[in-house]
């Protein structure tokens, strides 16, 4: 079975977040690059499900992104994944949902797979919504926030989160999974895992390559983006020690009856 | 694109309050752009919640009664409010940010060739173009983008972010004939685990317990209580969750639910930005812990030091007198 990861670069989710006050962008110098760690999540249930089934199962990891960032990739290849293939061109920058997912499932449909495991969400202020849009353009089914994968046979059952329980759901490969938190913490990668991933192949596409015309970054989204700015700072509100635990509920109390908030 | 689809997710005749400030915003996007507010309600169950609906100012609500909604995973939800669209034109598309409208969201994104705007806070319109403003990054950054006139608009709408004002002449409702298609996912089983707990994403007052609540015993015995005087939810940080103090479900922050209630009370939690990102947008922040210095008090509105264990019952105590 052949099982493709998508995971995305994104800076350290962990460091501090600064804003470019004259570009409005995430500043990415001097903030460590990491895979986006809901999408380590994917590459472990991947991985788990090629370990077993067994056989000629592959794992691949699939990204779009600069190539500047290709060596943050290695982690993935450390982790267990069998090879990778990136997405990168400047005519990406810019894209919207319906360009990225766009480029993606054609990127996606020429690497082939059985089945594509996505991330729950990502942690750059994306939207939730290029799995399902990705999913459409590759017509393919698309079973969201799963925490247990089971394949036989080409039939598929798993077990998705719900707002208030679970749900049983099956159907067929092809397929695109998206992970839930609780499909199991990704692993460290092993000694042996990061020498090996220093040899594995990082195969590189191009928007040409997919043949994506004009139908990518800025030009080729649906949306324009207006404008990228931090909202009015929160201020710091008064800091009170009562002399007893009453004081200071009837502190909070009379703090909330001025806010008509009780 | 001048007409505004409100689609409305049910379950057993139920919907969510976030359906009913939905509405009242499509009518006013709708006015502006000089077209209809329709409603889209599907699955068995969704003439009950037409009912429920018909009081608020919008022209027509469909309605699919086919019970595949509720045994086939989503497909049937996409098919019809695809259908519903491309019998309006170029429209725009107001979906819940809920775990299942966001999914929905996705697969629209491409079967119509939409633009979409997430998780968003604020609408305006001109000229058939829709301006939304969406909080990104968990609030560090607002992003504004418009969906362009001549093409399908989404936006997921923010539980919570617009008011409600009913008031409306009575919708028409048109009932759709169900197409009895097969889709490619089965729902086996479908299993209810909360016991019909409010919502965290739409509770009006949060009471959220950290690592210094030292167990899940805490959050019963304390958090609940005042919870229930308010009338609002239970929430908690990640450190919580991990702990298997609670389910995560109930956990706030950048890897949990993002809320924004009018009131946040913060308990034993100390502010961390992975917290932070999950409900820096609240109304009022108030945090009680004991110790001055954590991150919490840098922007709660008020922070009270001392130990929670002694002020929280206080507290419900005055809040459940104060409400008599």
């Amino acid at each position: 079975m052949k099982i493709v990861v998508t995971v995305k670069l994104v800076p350290d989710p962990n460091g501090v977040k600064n804003i470019d006050p004259a570009t409005k962008r995430l500043v990415r110098a001097g903030v460590e690059t990491v895979i986006n760690p809901y999408d380590e999540y994917a590459l472990e249930a991947a991985l788990q499900l090629k370990e077993r089934i067994g056989g000629d199962s592959t794992v691949t990891v699939f990204c779009m992104s600069p190539e500047s960032l290709k060596e943050s990739l290695r982690k993935a290849l450390a982790m267990g994944a069998d090879g990778a293939v990136m997405l990168s061109d400047a005519a990406l920058e810019g894209s919207d949902v319906w360009a990225s997912a766009h480029a993606m499932s054609l990127a996606l449909k020429r690497i082939g797979f059985d089945m594509l495991v996505v991330g729950g969400l990502t942690d750059d202020g994306s939207t939730g919504a290029v799995p399902g849009a990705l999913a459409e353009f590759l017509g393919v089914p698309c079973l969201t926030n799963v925490r247990k994968i089971d394949v036989a046979d080409g039939k598929v059952r798993v077990e998705r989160e719900t707002d208030g329980g679970y749900q049983e759901v099956t159907g067929a490969l092809p397929m695109l999974v998206t992970t839930a938190l609780t499909i199991g913490e990704p692993r460290y990668p092993s000694l042996k895992g990061i020498m090996g991933a220093k040899k594995k192949p990082i195969e590189m596409l191009s928007v040409t390559d997919i043949g994506a015309g004009d139908a990518v970054g800025a030009a080729g989204s649906k949306t324009e983006l207006l404008s990228f700015a931090p909202p009015p700072a929160r201020g710091a509100g008064k800091i009170v020690t009562p002399e007893d635990p009453a004081a200071g509920a009837a502190t909070i109390l009379a703090f909330l009856q001025e806010k008509k908030l009780v | 694109m001048n007409n505004v689809i409100v689609y409305v997710e049910q379950k057993n005749g139920t919907t969510r309050k976030v359906t009913f400030e939905m509405l009242c915003e499509a009518r006013k996007i709708a006015d502006v752009l000089g077209g209809r507010a329709v409603a889209v309600v599907l699955g068995s169950g969704a003439a009950q919640v037409a009912e429920q609906i018909e009081g608020y100012p919008i022209d027509a609500i469909q309605i699919v009664e086919d019970p595949a909604v509720e045994k086939f995973l989503l497909d049937p939800i996409v098919h019809y409010v695809e259908l519903a669209a491309k019998n309006l034109g170029p429209s725009l598309i107001l979906v819940p940010n809920t775990l299942s409208g966001r999914d929905l969201a996705g697969r629209l994104v491409a079967r119509l060739n939409a633009g979409i705007a997430a998780d968003v806070t604020e609408i305006s319109a001109a000229n058939g173009r829709v301006e939304c403003v969406s909080p990104k990054l968990g609030g560090a950054l607002v992003t504004h983008c418009v969906l362009r006139a001549g093409d399908y608009g989404i936006a997921t709408i923010r539980p919570g972010a617009f008011t409600v004002a009913p008031g409306g002449s009575g919708a028409q409702i048109d009932r759709l004939e169900a197409s009895n298609a097969a889709y490619p996912l089965t729902i086996e089983r479908d299993v209810e685990e909360g016991s019909g707990e409010m919502a965290l994403e739409e509770a009006p007052v949060v009471i959220a317990g950290g690592r210094g609540m030292g167990g899940a015993e805490p959050f019963t015995a304390m958090l609940k209580p005042l919870a229930d005087a308010f009338g609002g939810a239970v929430g908690a940080s990640r450190a919580a969750a991990d702990a298997g103090w609670v389910s995560y479900s109930l956990q706030i922050g950048q890897t949990g639910k993002t809320v924004s209630p009018p009131l946040y009370i913060a308990v034993g939690i100390s502010g961390a930005i992975q917290h932070k990102v999950g409900m820096r947008a609240s109304g009022t922040i108030v945090a009680i812990n004991k110790d001055a210095s954590a991150p919490i008090a840098e922007f709660a509105d008020l922070t009270v030091v001392g130990d929670a264990f002694a002020i929280v019952p206080e507290l419900t105590k005055l809040v459940t007198a104060a409400k008599q």
